[in-house]
């Protein structure tokens, strides 16, 4: 009885898994607005929404029980794997806005700069200006319509939009390879670089592990917390300090 | 899948004997000094008779049968089940919170160890604050297991650390490590209790018995990293900001005048699920995981990173490592 | 068959005397009612109600049951000499002694229960209903000592006063045993109380291999010294006869432990101050204080003077032999004991804590109250015993029912007059 249940929580995995897998694929190849437009902002299928919920009603009565993960939807990761080779995925954020705006861990909401650009991006497409076009840095509008981007990242780095955005539509990333990639699965670029990072992120020494630390592993992708173009956390006031000296009781 | 594992608690025949015989003279007793107690307080009650309202009866009773109950360690399964089912009545009698009190035992093939990475941490605190609610730590007295020191660059230096910070953070020229309870696989805590009152689970976790310590805080004084914290006073939680997910050796009530620590929220990690603070952790500076799993981060982390530890010179072992990247 | 009598004349000694004797019992008995009002507001609203903290768990009480073992051990080893060694000069001060220690214990155990946080899991430590952590905790072998011994003082005393009541001579095969027992027995208390302290690497400054020597060498300091004091005052107010013998040689057991407990603090510090490990660093608070924090930094160097001061005044023989010196001399030396091994010896192991944060102690008014009322309880259990002890031990009373011709020991009066077979009270002056 329960083992039939587990069965049917892998299935759903699994399909939830080569879905969004044959989704990435697709948007990768075609890089076309139309096949994009399913992905940002606009509703997730009804199809697809019924398969996520019917894995988190399933996870509640498996041994691990529910925390971020059952919201989450995640894909496997390519070309990575955890300590003892194991395969694991990464959380997919673009598909979700509502899962991407703000983190409750537990009882806590969580105050990372987590980035939702995919969401933000769905407001006013990045595709509207850009889409057939070729980025042109020098012109002043470039500028005025990024306003909410400080790019310290590709300044440091030498880099113009065009080393991690494909020229022809911004909402996919180019890599070296001539491959593209969603904006989930920004670690594939970041790690072109940044190797060492990515290698203690597939083993888990770097970023973090959704959920728990038993049962399925699922991290959180680089610009889950790394604002690309800003990639240093945000300094901020820090939650509220010891009192080193015991507060009296009111009973005195 | 899941058997029920507080069935999985190695028990040594010959202990669960004698065990059981202390119990049973301590029903004995109990039942006879319970019987005397309901007779002073018949005669008690005689006087106001209107004051005793049969809610607080019940708790008085329910109250004293928890007095007389034995360690949570010598307890069989039957009289854990009535221990909290007494002590969930009684969070809804007194303070009208409906909380579930859980005895989850340990996972059997699991040690947890943690990783903290003194590269990552920035010093948000928001592990402290995570572990605050997830714990329903004194409000009052405001009471935090975990410690961030601020460092400066160079020395780890704890004389010169500063955990009183209230700046803008990180801070030029510094860097931070956390403390908490660590779980020494030697706890010294553990040996000088003169009652038995805290003891290490099976996963590594050292607990407090809350209804058995009788609050002389030697595990206090025996603990290197100042791990332990002490009721002063009665503590206090709204009751809106209550967790009332517990854990008989977690995070349920505490009552003034008994000790306690970090569980490694055992609550949480029973199930497979983070500590608080962990999950809590923006900078992913915080690693968790079974030891004994050679697949897990933590043992990534300890096999190719450089770690290490405080107070190594002690002998303990605490299971709580430190590293950069 | 005696007990009767025994008891009710105990009771008659007690609570008659003069009116000196009646306003200093008065007096502690307001004390005592003052710390135990204290208490109860420390039962009500918890330990919250004391100076002590998360950094600084243990203060006052804890301070004072360290110093106290230490005078209930010191006092029963005055024994040694007296019933085993049969020196006369000295068996009469041995049953004020033996009043010291059980008062000394009384406070010892009044300590540990009120620092508890939840007295009323006492009886998780009783072995068969509840559960004692023997042999792996040290506080559990304290618990059993201390009870030990404190039966060990009030049995042996009262088997001896019992039989000078009923007008036998004590016989030495059944206490002398015990004795020894008693006497090994005190050393044990002591150092198992060092060890409670010395055995924790978290503390670098109780674990050190000389908290027992040093331990016992100032119980032998401060014991005797109180001894002295208490004999002193026994000679000035009563006719109970106290040779100038036996202050001189508790004189200088005197001396001598004090001058030890010197040379042993003196290495302390040398070791501490020499080469300066992190481990010197809560003397280092003790003696000069830490970035300002300074508050046990004049308590310390007073008790260091003081100590100091008295040594030398005691090594110089025609100052020791006059009890105008000697009596401001052991004072001294007392005093100056209390505050090295009381706050001097527990509070600094907290500071700082093992990370490094300084958070400083003053106890609480709560907590002055109650350590005030323990050791009004200490004085008026020691003053009660010391008033039934004397008469008996003077041969003032015995039991009316002893049969005369069965009496096969005539009790030698230990005072000059003759005795009397009438039940009464020592008459203070
Ligand atoms: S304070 Fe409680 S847990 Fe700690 S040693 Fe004392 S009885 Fe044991």
């Amino acid at each position: 009885m329960r083992f039939g249940r587990v069965l049917t929580a892998l299935a759903c995995v699994a399909l939830l898994g080569t879905s969004s897998a044959c989704r990435e694929r697709e948007g990768t190849a075609k890089g076309d607005r139309a096949e994009l437009g399913t992905q940002p902002g606009a509703p997730v299928p009804d199809a697809a929404r019924a398969q996520q919920d019917s894995v988190v009603a399933t996870r509640v009565d498996t041994a691990v029980s529910p925390g971020a993960l059952g919201t989450v939807p995640a894909a496997p990761v390519d070309l990575w794997h955890g300590p003892g080779d194991r395969p694991f995925e990464v959380a997919l954020r673009t598909g979700d806005p509502a899962s991407a705006m703000s983190r409750r861990f537990g009882r806590i909401t969580l105050r990372t700069s987590l980035r939702t650009r995919a969401a933000d991006l769905g407001q006013y497409p990045c595709t509207s200006c850009h889409l057939g076009r070729r980025i042109v840095l020098a012109d002043d509008r470039v500028a005025d319509a990024h306003q909410n981007i400080t790019v310290v990242h590709p300044q440091q780095t030498g880099g113009t939009c065009s080393t991690c955005h494909a020229a022809d539509n911004v909402e996919l990333l180019a890599l070296k390879s001539g491959e593209r990639a969603t904006l989930d699965h920004t670690y594939r670029l970041c790690a072109q670089c940044h190797f060492s990072q990515a290698e203690a992120w597939a083993a888990g020494a770097h970023g973090k592990r959704l959920d728990g630390w038993q049962g399925r592993r699922v991290l959180m992708g680089c610009a889950d917390c790394h604002d690309p173009h800003q990639p240093a956390l945000e300094p901020r006031i820090p939650f509220r300090a010891p009192r080193i000296e015991r507060i009296r009781g009111s009973g005195k | 899948m899941t058997s029920d594992p507080t069935t999985e608690v190695p028990r040594d025949e010959a202990g669960q004997t004698l065990l059981q015989k202390r119990v049973d003279r301590r029903r004995a007793l109990g039942i006879l000094l319970g019987g005397a107690a309901a007779g002073t307080s018949a005669v008690a009650a005689c006087a106001p008779v209107s004051a005793m309202t049969p809610e607080s009866k019940e708790a008085k009773l329910l109250a004293w049968r928890e007095y007389i109950k034995g360690n949570y360690r010598t307890m069989t399964e039957a009289e854990r089940a009535e221990t909290i089912a007494r002590l969930e009545r009684l969070a809804e009698l007194k303070r009208g919170v409906d909380v579930t009190i859980q005895s989850t035992g340990a996972q059997p093939g699991v040690v947890f160890g943690y990783g903290f990475n003194i590269s990552k941490c920035k010093g948000f605190r928001s592990c402290v604050e995570a572990c605050i609610n997830e714990n329903n730590l004194d409000r009052r007295a405001a009471t935090q297991y975990i410690r961030i020191f601020e460092m400066e660059d160079g020395v780890i230096d704890f004389d010169h650390a500063d955990a009183t910070f209230q700046h803008e953070v990180p801070a030029e020229g510094h860097f931070y490590i956390g403390t908490q309870c660590f779980q020494c696989a030697d706890p010294p805590c553990v040996k000088v209790c003169p009652v038995g009152a805290t003891w290490q689970e099976p996963d590594g976790i050292t607990v407090v018995d809350y209804d058995w310590c009788i609050g002389c805080r030697y595990c206090m004084a025996a603990c290197p990293y100042w791990a332990r914290r002490f009721n002063w006073d009665e503590p206090e939680v709204p009751a809106a900001e209550l967790n009332t997910n517990q854990h008989y050796l977690g995070n349920r009530a505490r009552k003034a005048g008994v000790v306690e620590k970090c569980h490694f929220c055992i609550h949480r990690t029973r199930k497979g699920q983070l500590p608080a603070c962990a999950e809590a952790c923006p900078t992913g500076a915080r690693v968790f995981g079974n030891l004994l799993d050679p697949n897990s981060e933590i043992r990534w982390v300890l096999a190719n990173k450089r770690i290490f530890r405080l107070k190594e010179d002690l002998k303990i072992e605490p299971r709580f490592w430190y590293f950069t990247d | 068959m005696h007990l009767k009598p025994f008891v009710l004349t105990a009771l008659d000694s007690a609570t008659s005397g003069g009116r000196r004797y009646h306003v200093w019992m008065g007096g502690l008995t307001l004390i005592m009612l003052v710390g135990a009002y204290a208490y109860s507001l420390q039962l009500r609203y918890g330990l919250g109600v004391t100076g002590m903290n998360d950094h600084v768990s243990w203060g006052l009480y804890i301070s004072n049951f360290t110093f106290l073992v230490g005078l209930a051990a010191a006092a029963m080893m005055l024994v040694l000499p007296a019933y085993i060694l049969k020196d006369v000069d000295f068996g009469r001060a041995v049953l004020m002694a033996e009043a010291v220690a059980v008062a000394a214990l009384v406070m010892c155990l009044a300590f540990v229960v009120v620092d508890i946080g939840n007295p009323l899991g006492g009886w998780h430590l009783m072995p068969g209903i509840g559960f004692l952590n023997w042999p792996r905790s040290l506080l559990a072998w304290d618990v059993l000592v201390l009870n030990g011994y404190l039966a060990l003082n009030l049995a042996i005393p009262f088997y001896i006063l019992y039989s000078r009541f009923s007008g036998r001579q004590p016989d030495k095969r059944k206490y002398i045993p015990w004795m020894y027992i008693a006497v090994m027995w005190a050393v044990s208390i002591h150092l198992v109380t060092a060890f409670l302290l010395a055995g924790l690497p978290a503390r670098p400054f109780w674990n050190t291999a000389l908290l027992g020597p040093r331990f016992l060498a100032s119980a032998f300091t401060a014991g005797p010294a109180f001894v002295i004091l208490l004999l002193w005052f026994i000679r000035r107010e009563t006719e109970y006869k106290i040779s100038e013998g036996a202050f001189a040689k508790l004189a200088l057991i005197t001396t001598v432990a004090a001058q030890i407990n010197l040379v042993m603090l003196g290495s302390e510090l040398f070791y501490k101050f020499y080469s300066p490990t992190h481990h010197g660093i809560n003397a280092r608070y003790l003696f000069f204080g830490l970035d300002g924090h300074n508050a046990l930094v004049p308590w310390i160097w007073t008790a260091i003077a003081l100590s100091t001061v008295a040594t030398i005044a005691l090594m110089i023989h025609p100052v020791r032999r006059n009890p105008r010196w000697l009596i401001p001399a052991c004072a001294a030396l007392f005093v100056g004991i209390w505050i090295e091994k009381g706050i001097g010896l527990v509070v600094p192991g907290f500071v700082p804590s093992p990370l490094g944060e300084i958070v400083e102690y003053t106890p609480s008014l709560v907590e002055l109250g109650v350590t005030a009322g323990i050791w009004a309880l200490g004085m008026f259990v020691l003053t009660v015993l010391v008033r039934v002890a004397l008469p008996i031990e003077l041969g003032d009373v015995r039991s009316p029912y002893i049969d005369e011709r069965r009496v096969t020991t005539i009790v030698r009066p230990r005072s000059s007059r003759p005795p009397r077979a009438d039940v009464r009270p020592v008459r203070t002056r």
